[in-house]
Parts: structure tokens; sequence; C-alpha cells
């Protein structure tokens, strides 16, 4: 499945330095549409208004977590299905463990390479169009 | 302590002797009593030591080096981190500017070059390589997110060493504001001052600070220079 160039994502860290760098390497990668949130508390009233496709979200954070964030959204019924991205620099086994347990759809430890930030997003959006496939 | 190790020896004994007897009542309580009393030595070495710990801060100076870190240096260096991530963070979103800018310059470039028909090949490649040379100098920024975080992790300890020891400090005789401002000799600032002091960041440090270059311009300028 091609992924859609012109879906809405939110960028959420609490460095404005890296919510650039995100920003701009998914401009490189053919994105446009974007909001930032720099707490899990500011990204996740944003989020509730449903109109993201993808959520791109540090760990580490003040406020709220990056894994609180992905916690509430999957509890959410209407939002359980948008696709989680964490980049963060907490790369202990058991935190990445947590993730996946949360339901994260791809986890990314910094520093990184936007090779791997493209990779990552096309194997999401892979996946997510097989199942999509599957339950048809 | 003597007293509890001879009582120790007696009520072992006791215990021994109740123990052969079969009397396990006997028995269980005498090793509760041993138990309260091993307790009780405990609680006295852990009075004895704050005790001490009082005696050694009631005894300091008022301008005791342990008192003046609290008071002044883990602030000032708190403030001086704090400046670190503010700058790396300055120069970050700067460097970013400018390869944002440079990287659409380079696209509306690729573009003329593209659709000009005698543009050679290897221009475009050119292009190409400069926009991942440009991409690789926003990648290398992310540093500034790495640090910041190991930065903010050091000031929160800080902070947190500082609230322990002034609550420390305030349960002894002093009062943490009475504590006095650091104040050098002439002699020790003269020679503080040709070590050299690195920027001054702190809000103590911009006390007789020039501000910009014209400052200092103009502080010259009024003695010839």
């Amino acid at each position: 499945m091609a992924i859609d160039r012109n879906m809405k994502i939110l960028v959420v860290d609490d460095f404005s330095t890296m919510r650039r760098i995100v920003k701009s390497l998914l401009t490189e990668l053919g994105f446009s549409e974007f909001d930032e949130a720099d707490d899990g508390s500011t990204a996740w009233p944003l989020i509730q208004t449903g109109k993201y496709d993808f959520i791109v979200s540090d760990w580490n954070m003040p406020e709220m977590t990056g894994i609180e964030l992905l916690q509430r959204v999957r509890a959410s019924e209407s939002l359980k299905h948008t696709p989680f991205l964490l980049i963060t620099a907490e790369a202990k086994r058991s935190q990445i463990l947590d993730a996946a347990q949360a339901g994260v759809d791809g986890y990314i430890v910094k520093p990184f390479s936007a090779a791997t930030l493209n990779n990552k997003i096309e194997k999401i959006f892979e996946r997510i169009g097989e199942r999509k496939n599957a339950s048809l | 302590m003597t007293l509890a190790t001879h009582i120790d020896k007696q009520l072992v004994q006791a215990l021994l002797d109740a123990i052969e007897n079969n009397q396990p009542e006997q028995a269980s309580s005498l090793v509760d009593e041993l138990t309260q009393l091993r307790e009780s030595e405990l609680y006295q070495q852990l009075t004895q030591l704050s005790q001490n710990l009082h005696h050694t801060l009631d005894s300091l100076e008022e301008d005791a080096p342990v008192l003046m870190h609290a008071k002044h240096d883990i602030p000032d260096v708190t403030e001086r981190l704090q400046y670190v991530i503010t700058e790396t963070q300055k120069a970050s979103e700067a460097t970013l500017s400018s390869t944002e800018k440079a990287l659409n310059q380079l696209e509306l470039l690729r573009q003329q070059l593209v659709d000009n028909s005698s543009t050679e090949p290897d221009s475009i490649l050119l292009i190409d390589q400069a926009c991942s040379e440009l991409t690789n100098i926003m990648m290398a920024q992310s540093f500034q997110d790495l640090t910041g975080q190991v930065l903010n992790r050091v000031i929160y300890i800080m902070t947190d060493l500082e609230e322990s020891l002034r609550a420390l400090i305030e349960r002894s005789k002093f009062d943490f504001h009475a504590i006095p401002e650091r104040v050098g000799t002439a002699e020790q600032v003269k020679q503080e001052h040709e070590r050299g002091v690195g920027p001054n960041i702190t809000a103590k440090g911009k006390q007789d600070s020039v501000g910009s270059q014209e400052d200092i311009d103009d502080l010259l300028g009024s003695l010839g220079i």
C-alpha cells in the first residue's frame, strides 16, 4: 500500500531542536502536514480531536511521558488504531518491552539517521496495510 | 555496649536452658528480649551518630566551605548548566535554520536545472550530494536533545542535593539566609580574574560585566583607546 503523503502527523518532543529535525526529515520524505506539541500533556488534547493519522513522540518529557501518551491513545476506543512511533534516547530492554506491550508501532533510538526514520515509517504503514487487507 | 554484651551472655545461657528443658514459650520470649536489645543498641548508635552530626554542624564557622557550597556553589553550578542547555539550543536552532534555507534553495536550483534540457546530469548529482551533506549537518544537531536531557538530569540531582543540604543546615543552629555572601579579598578576586572566569553567565557573574562589544568600545573609548 502506498503511504498517503498528505496524512496529518503530530510530532511530540520537549526539545524544539528535535521537533524541527523530525519535521525536516518528514518533509524530505514527502510529508507536509504537521502539528507539534512540547509534552504528552499538551499533545493529548490535540490528539483527542481525532485529526491525526500518525503520532511521532519522544519518551522522556516533563509532564506526561511518551509511553503514558501511547497508553492513553491505545485505551481510547476511537483513537486506538492511530499509528504511534517512539523516537527516544531511552534504550533499556525493559523499556522497549514496555513500549511493545503498550502497543507501539515503531521504536527508534536517538541518535538516529534519516534512513532509519524512513525505513521505520515504511514498515509501520506496510504492516497496517497488511492488517487492513487481512480484515477485508 | 559492654553492658549489652554482658546481658547477651546471660540471656543466651537462659535461652539454651529453656530449649534443653523443653520450654518453648520461655525460649520464644527470651528470643524477643534478645532482639529488642539489639534494636535498642542500634537505636542508641543512630542517636549518637545524629548527635555527632549536629555537633559538627553547630561547631562550623558561619562561612564554612560546606555551608558556602550549599548556599552559593550548587545554585551557581545549576545556573551554568542551564546556560549550556540554552546556548547549545540557540546554536542548534541557528544551524537548523540555515540548513533548511540552503536545502530549499538547492531544491529550487535543482528544479531549474531539471527543466533546462542542456543540463549536465553531473550537476544534478552534485546538488543531490550537497543536499545529503546538509541533511547530515541537520541530523548532527540532535546532540542538543541528548546532551540537554543529560544536563537536565544533573540539574535535577543538584537541586535535590541543595534542598537536602538546606534542610540539614536549618535543623542546626544556622539560619540559611544568614549564611554570608561569598566575598573574596581584593587579592583573591584579582587572581581569579587573571586566571580567567569564562563567560559571565550567572546573575552574580553578570554584575560588573559589560554587556556587549559596544559597551567595551565605549569603555575603551572613554579611556582614549
